[in-house]
């Protein structure tokens, strides 16, 4: 067995013992995880060590793969068929990836989550900004969540009641267990599932020369409605970089103990994530392409969010069975996932314990957050006659309305040398972080500005 | 292995009470300042105009 790499500070005292620092049980169990990987490490198992060190960014990644994206990218298939969006999935993601890079780099250098950082860097009054944004972000989007975990039990002739008590009772089930290692392995292996959309892609046939045209040429460009246009671009944005996402992976990361000997790792995760959430958005818009000659664009039955049957009548009972599953996968994760951000910037804010390796008598606030905001979205998907596709829809667009702010102070915290030392972004990281920031800001003021407009009459 | 061995596995910064100390405050400037403050007026603008037409879709 190798030896410890004893990195702590040991407190000498004056007659010459040595003192440890007070220990907390989230400390022991981050230690026992960090035991695992120095070993891996020394012993130069290498995908041991990578299989110890992934999580964080698939999570974030698939995570944000969510009910309310799936359901955007669908629409956006069924109302323009593929073309300009599949290529535009590719680009957000890649754009997810430089965000979350930096989301991860920050939270295994400094060990500390994104809302705590803000608080004590630039002041209560931005600490809570960032967090306010969150909570209500996160809100409208688990609302979303649910309404996708309906809408594929729907399928299933199951009502909006089992979709909120199964929300609920994975979030406590996962939480049960008081470590962050079991939390973070079995929202994993569900988030697997994802791929079921790229199942529902590979039956519906899709014209393969369509699709590698489309890849390389973003055309046919979609045509009709500029704000219908305008609407899918700020929700497919939103689809794949999110508030949540930077909050969850930075404090993720943390949480699980990652240090900066761990980097190279990390960015392969968030990598892996990328590459695995644009393969499964590709298949559930190509999957929702299918329906685009058949009215695809007037999806109905459940409030508009339809899409499982609908498929099944066009393409088969498989591929509607197929995509329904792939919802309840797709919701059931971001709830999880969703949640646990809620939780994390709620106790880092207010500076409370805020660790999925505590126990919820040790972390209270923690756990009731994560808690609690699920079990509001539940209890609005349970009022009858809720416009489902339009709160799916909106819940994406108000998260890329907010998210330049979030990711300004990512940048800044990226390149705080007093936090970051030699980690800080390099000059062409930033350009392109800018150049991130800026598109996102046009497309989702663009969407806004111009439904208001047309909301209040103005054109 | 105990928890006492296990623990030096541990970076000192990752024990949860260097974590609870709090980093110093960073010093903006005021181009900084003014640029943070209108990113934050324009969000909420264009939140507010997004919440509006929600809510006013909700009613037609």
């Amino acid at each position: 067995m190798s030896p410890p790499p004893h990195v702590l500070d040991i407190q000498v005292a004056p007659d010459g013992t040595a003192t440890l620092p007070p220990l907390t049980p989230e400390d022991a169990a981050r230690s026992r995880d960090r035991f695992r990987v120095h070993h891996a490490r020394h012993q130069r198992r290498r995908w041991y060590l990578l299989w110890l060190l992934v999580g964080p960014g698939i999570l974030a990644m698939l995570g944000e793969n969510d009910g309310p994206s799936m359901i955007s990218y669908a629409t956006s298939g069924a109302t323009y068929g593929i073309g300009f969006f599949l290529p535009f999935i590719v680009v957000t993601f890649a754009m997810a990836v430089v965000c979350q890079e930096m989301s991860m780099r920050v939270g295994a250098v400094t060990h500390r989550g994104y809302g705590q950082l803000v608080l004590e860097r630039f002041g209560r009054l931005w600490g809570w900004f960032s967090a306010g944004d969150l909570i209500l972000t996160n809100l409208v989007t688990l609302i979303a969540e649910f309404v996708a975990i309906r809408v594929g039990l729907a399928y299933f002739h199951m009502g909006a009641g089992i979709a909120a008590l199964l929300g609920v009772t994975l979030i406590v089930f996962t939480l049960s267990g008081g470590r962050y290692w079991r939390w973070e392995r079995i929202v994993l292996g569900m988030a697997i599932f994802n791929g079921l959309f790229l199942a529902a892609a590979l039956l519906v046939k899709p014209h393969w020369g369509s699709v590698g045209h489309a890849l390389a040429t973003f055309s046919p460009f979609p045509g009709g409605s500029f704000n219908t246009l305008l609407l899918l671009i700020a929700s497919t944005i939103g689809a794949t970089v999110t508030p949540w996402m930077i909050f969850f992976q930075q404090s993720a990361s943390a949480d699980k103990g990652l240090t900066p000997r761990d980097l190279r790792h990390g960015r392969y995760d968030t990598i892996a994530g990328g590459v695995l959430a644009a393969l499964f958005g590709c298949g559930a818009l190509i999957a929702g392409a299918a329906l685009a000659a058949h009215g695809g664009s007037n999806i109905q039955g459940l409030a508009g969010a339809g899409f499982p049957a609908a498929l099944s009548r066009v393409s088969g009972h498989a591929v509607g069975v197929l995509f329904a599953l792939g919802l309840i996968e797709a919701g059931a994760v971001a709830v999880l996932t969703i949640s646990a951000s809620t939780g994390y910037a709620v106790g880092e804010c207010i500076g409370a314990p805020h660790s999925l390796n505590s126990s919820a008598r040790g972390a209270v606030l923690f756990y009731a957050a994560n808690i609690g905001a699920a079990l509001i979205a539940a209890a609005i998907i349970l009022i009858p006659g809720v416009p489902l596709l339009s709160i799916a829809l909106n819940a994406n667009v108000l998260a890329t309305v907010l998210l330049p702010v979030a990711l300004v102070f990512m940048i800044m915290l990226a390149n705080d040398r007093d936090l970051m030392g030699a980690w800080v972004n390099g000059r062409w990281l930033n350009r392109v972080a800018v150049a991130i920031v800026a598109f996102i800001s046009v497309c989702g003021a663009a969407y806004a500005i111009d439904s208001f407009l047309q909301v209040v009459h103005v054109i | 292995m105990t928890e006492q061995e296990l623990i030096h596995y541990l970076e000192s910064d990752q024990l949860v009470a260097e974590r609870s100390v709090p980093v110093p405050r960073a010093r903006l400037s005021r181009r900084a300042s003014a640029g943070l403050w209108a990113l934050r007026v324009f969000v909420v603008l264009v939140s507010a105009m997004v919440v509006y037409t929600f809510v006013w879709q909700l009613g037609h």
